[in-house]
């Protein structure tokens, strides 16, 4: 049986200046199961990053509700939304924004500082062990984020999209900074992720690379252009 | 086109584009900078220029000290025909001049102006050799003993009393009865020696014969005054402590001959002549002072500079792309170095012009309101020192700013910098030179902003500190007999009856009392204990049976004097709390005796509150904390000094007083009509000044402080924008970004705190004895105040950058760096 992790009713998102007025999304409506691999694509300037931002509490809609684990997150408080991102949400972003003056662990461990659950040094340092470990990075523990080349920086940054243990992974152009054989072993860590049972989302502008999720939203000038289409299984 | 040209018209043209840029440095250097120009130019003055005499360093000024038998100085003025002899003597100096500091009305001017009047031997102008605008300076005509009656004005008199008038040199002025003959006006660029008080001037130059000293004091010994002035050119083979040898016997032996002799009270006193170079007299304390303000102003440019340091080290992170391409197609880095010299050129260049308007306008302000704090004042003027301190500021401001400047360029990354379209790889502030900034800018806020607090509190506290009497509605009223003729005390008592009887009945006044005003008309008297033979010199004045319940000054215990006391000469006294414990320590004084020099024995008959005087020391004491002894006596009923309570809201005009005492006596003119609360601010002046100059340096310091680390915190918050976004996307609260902001400049603030400590405690010891008089207990809590608000004005910049990003939606700080 499947069950609803993240539901999107008739978002809307516009964006207002003194003389122009943007609707970046019209009306989006999907659902995304547990353990799903959604795929989000489109031209630029369709919408792809806005959507993801809101689905990732990282902005707000115009109009429309939001549910997650059908809880209505749609007008949380900027710390509430902080602490649900934090508990159910794992970013993993274009350029990695990982932070240059903490180390690799730290890098990792940071959802963990913030998490309302507040875990000892001990459980935080098992985790982030065993976040590198799965993507192949414990060795590069004590390393600083400019001494790691692109496709290991985007692998910490996996790392520490999973350490806090979220419901799903919202991942934004992975591939976007990083040579093709980088690419491909980022996306095989994520491909094993969701074999073993994470909710991933996924936007990105590469056919072959979207091709890779069970489930592909297409948008188009902010609305969405298909019905998302599922993948059969081979 | 020179390249340099060039870059100077690039630069105006990309300043144009940043009014902000350019008003905020413009406006925070030229008000810094001004200051700076002003009180450099003001130390040049004082410290440096030499006095506009010839052979300055030959003129010097004898002081004569009295000693008392426990070789204590308890007075520097000279007797009267100590003075003279001194004079006559010519011993040490090759020309000697003696002065005579009074105020006279100029009875037949239409207004009766009171003018500074100064009667002087005519060595005096031809030692100083006065610039004269029209006319002659005195000379041996109007020398010592010859009685010619002549008169100088200076020229500001000319030109105010008597609207410049041509024909001045004809006319004739009557002062006291007599009437002078004009022969000369000062020169407008004249500078006076100002020995007595500071700001100070002549208006009239009179001869010496014509002091207002009565025939009798001019021989007495014991006529003690500080407005007599002895000045004058040492001989050449002598020199300052020669002088002192050679001229201290002579003064000494005088005095115990002629008075110390007469009365046992003053056996074991003696004179001691000291003699000081009239620099040295004029400047006083005024050195001290200016270069506490100038160290003041260095601390406020030293921020100034902080602060455009930062705005320009912002501006270079900004101007970085533009860099880049210049060094692709070829720029070296000496002419990157040249092309933001050109900028910061013409910003110090326009900043400097908008400073040389502050220092003309300090200039003026100084001359209208520090005129008799600080000498010397009226000659400040835009002159070559200002001038070449500008130019040198300009040129050492615009190289720092562009070495600082290009020194964050790493001239082989500018090209990777084009390479990388710019992500991610833009220029920035180290952290290390954002804590150094930090730090120094708290450091030199905390310095300043407590110095400041220290020296307002000092200063309050003396403006605050009760008095003990009352000022409100009372004025003074001095009379001015116009009168050569002998003028008996008799003849003078029914006149004055009348006066009181007339101003009484003026529907304005609530009451009178004969007698001067309680901020003065105090003199020193002698008294010995009858038992016991103990010496005391308390401050003693005359009042009348009104005195005391006019100013509300409480009679403690005892009773008042009577009408009857003031018409019978009853030496009876009343004496103040402080003096009363002197005598006894219980304070039980009433009926005690005390024998006086040459009078019956003064018999004590009530005790009075103490009063304070702000200025008044016990005599021979500089405690100024310490409680005054004072004495009264009866006043006598001929005096010419009147106090004035008027009703509330109620008073008359100096033109009605002057119509009231013509109809009664036409002799008898208003010397001087003043509030007492007016006079009573007159004294505070020094301490209003420094209260009001402080709390604004304060404010500036705190203001610039705060907004130098607003700068620097908002930049480096700007910088990690990033940073903060990607924090709030994995979970960061907001409490948990303004903890880590706060905790991340903690230390640099810290830091500034210690090192303002430890410049304090340093300061202390390296100059101990200087500062002993400002360093008490009371310091400690005014630190902790400094440090507070010190530490709450850079936690509040801590956050005020941040708000902007955390009370967003953490994509605010996403988008734009992604």
């Amino acid at each position: 049986m499947t069950t609803a992790l993240l539901t999107m009713k008739k978002i809307s998102k516009v964006f207002e200046t003194e003389e122009l007025e943007t609707h970046a999304l019209k009306d989006i409506s999907f659902t995304i199961n547990k353990g799903d691999y959604v795929s989000i694509s489109g031209p630029s300037g369709c919408g792809k990053s806005t959507l993801l931002s809101i689905m990732g509490l990282l902005d707000v809609s115009t109009t429309g509700e939001y549910f997650i684990e059908g809880v209505n997150v749609t007008d949380l408080t900027l710390d509430q939304a902080a602490e649900v991102r934090n508990a159910k949400i794992g970013f993993i972003f274009q350029s990695f924004n990982l932070i240059d003056e903490l180390s690799v662990f730290d890098n990792v461990a940071l959802p963990l500082r913030y998490s309302s659950e507040k875990p000892n040094s001990k459980k935080i340092k098992q985790r982030v062990t065993q976040c590198l470990e799965q993507v192949g990075l414990s060795h590069r523990i004590a390393h600083k984020p400019n001494q790691l080349s692109g496709g290991q920086q985007q692998r910490v940054a996996i790392a520490r999209a999973l350490v806090a243990e979220p419901a799903i992974l919202l991942v934004d152009e992975p591939t976007g900074n990083l040579d093709s054989k980088s690419g491909d072993l980022v996306m095989d860590v994520l491909e094993k992720l969701n074999e073993s049972g994470t909710t991933i989302c996924m936007v990105t502008h590469d056919p072959r690379y979207a091709d890779m999720a069970k489930t592909k939203i297409q948008l188009l000038d902010g609305t969405i252009l298909q019905a998302p289409l599922v993948k059969i299984a081979s | 086109m020179s390249l340099f040209t060039y870059q100077l018209k690039q630069a105006y043209s990309g300043l144009k584009q940043k009014p902000g840029f350019v008003f905020s440095v413009v406006s925070t250097m030229g008000i810094t900078l001004g200051a700076l120009l002003c009180v450099l130019t003001l130390n040049y003055l004082l410290l440096l220029e030499p006095l506009p005499y010839p052979e300055q360093e030959r003129i010097f000024v004898a002081q004569h000290h009295i000693i008392d038998a426990k070789k204590e100085t308890q007075k520097v003025a000279f007797s009267y025909p100590g003075l003279v002899e001194l004079y006559k003597s010519r011993v040490a100096f090759e020309q000697s001049a003696m002065l005579y500091y009074s105020q006279d009305v100029i009875t037949s001017h239409r207004n009766q102006p009171l003018v500074n009047t100064t009667y002087v031997t005519p060595e005096l102008h031809q030692i100083l050799a006065s610039p004269m605008a029209l006319g002659r300076m005195f000379e041996a005509s109007e020398a010592l003993n010859t009685n010619s009656p002549v008169a100088m004005l200076s020229y500001v008199t000319w030109q105010q009393a008597y609207e410049g008038r041509a024909d001045i040199l004809h006319l004739k002025i009557n002062i006291r009865g007599v009437s002078y003959q004009v022969i000369g006006v000062l020169a407008e660029n004249f500078v006076e020696p100002e020995l007595a008080e500071i700001g100070r001037e002549t208006q009239v130059w009179l001869p010496w014969d014509f002091n207002v000293e009565s025939a009798e004091s001019r021989y007495n010994f014991g006529n003690i005054q500080n407005n007599f002035h002895f000045i004058g050119q040492l001989k050449k083979s002598v020199n300052q402590s020669q002088a002192q040898q050679l001229i201290t016997p002579l003064v000494s032996e005088l005095w115990q001959e002629k008075f110390v002799a007469k009365f046992d009270f003053f056996q074991g006193w003696s004179v001691d002549m000291r003699v000081r170079s009239v620099k040295n007299i004029m400047l006083g304390e005024s050195k001290s002072f200016a270069v506490m303000l100038l160290a003041g102003i260095v601390g406020l440019v030293l921020i100034a500079c902080a602060n455009i340091a930062n705005l320009f080290m912002s501006r270079t992170a900004e101007k970085h792309r533009q860099m880049s391409i210049q060094a692709a197609i070829g720029a070296t880095k000496k002419q990157l170095f040249s092309a933001m010299l050109a900028e910061t050129s013409l910003l110090m260049l326009m900043a400097i012009i908008f400073a040389l308007v502050i220092a003309k306008t300090g200039f003026y302000l100084m001359q209208q309101y520090l005129g008799a704090l600080l000498p010397r004042v009226n000659e400040l003027s835009l002159n070559l020192i200002t001038f070449g301190s500008a130019l040198l500021i300009t040129a050492i401001l615009a190289l720092f700013f562009a070495k600082l400047t290009t020194n964050m360029i790493n001239y082989r990354g500018l090209n990777t910098t084009l390479q990388s379209s710019g992500k991610g790889s833009g220029l920035q502030v180290s952290k290390k030179t954002r804590q150094i900034l930090i730090a120094s800018q708290v450091a030199l806020a905390t310095l300043l902003v407590f110095a400041n607090i220290s020296l307002l509190k000092n200063a309050m506290r003396t403006i605050n500190a009760p008095i003990g009497f009352s000022t409100n509605n009372i004025s003074t009223l001095v009379l001015n007999l116009s009168s050569t003729q002998a003028y008996s005390q008799e003849d003078a008592i029914p006149t004055m009856a009348e006066i009181m009887t007339k101003l009484e009945a003026l529907p304005q006044v609530e009451s009178v009392a004969q007698g001067n005003s309680p901020l003065g008309g105090f003199g020193i008297k002698a008294l010995t204990k009858s038992t016991g033979n103990k010496k005391y010199t308390p401050y003693f004045k005359r009042v009348d049976q009104r005195y005391f319940n006019m100013i509300e000054q409480p009679l403690l215990q005892g009773e008042n004097f009577t009408i009857i006391d003031r018409r019978d000469n009853n030496n009876k006294m009343i004496v103040n709390q402080a003096f009363a414990q002197q005598l006894k320590a219980d304070g039980a004084v009433i009926g005690m005796l005390l024998p006086s020099i040459g009078e019956p024995d003064f018999k004590i008959v009530g005790i009075v509150k103490d009063i304070t005087i702000p200025g008044d020391t016990a005599f021979g004491s500089d405690d100024t904390a310490a409680s005054v002894p004072r004495v009264y006596a009866p006043s006598g009923l001929s005096g010419r000094s009147f106090m004035l309570k008027f009703k509330p809201g109620q008073s008359v005009s100096r033109q009605q007083l002057a119509a009231l005492l013509a109809k009664i006596d036409s002799r008898y003119s208003v010397f001087s009509f003043n509030k007492i609360s007016d006079n009573l601010n007159q004294r505070l002046f020094t301490e209003i000044t420094t209260a009001i100059a402080t709390a604004m340096l304060a404010l500036i310091t705190f203001l610039l402080a705060g907004i130098g680390l607003y700068g620097i915190l908002s930049y480096s918050t700007q910088m990690r924008r990033l940073e903060l976004g990607t924090r709030m996307a994995v979970g960061a609260k907001r409490h948990d970004l303004t903890l880590m902001i706060i905790k991340d400049n903690v230390n640099p603030i810290v830091l500034g705190v210690l090192l303002s400590l430890i410049t304090l405690v340093s300061g202390y010891f390296f100059f101990i004895d200087a500062l002993s008089f400002y360093i008490t207990s009371q310091l400690i809590p005014m630190f902790a105040v400094t440090i507070f608000l010190i530490s709450s004005l850079s936690l509040l910049v801590c956050y005020l950058p941040l708000r902007k990003i955390i009370n967003l939606p953490a994509i605010n700080s996403l988008r734009g760096t992604e």
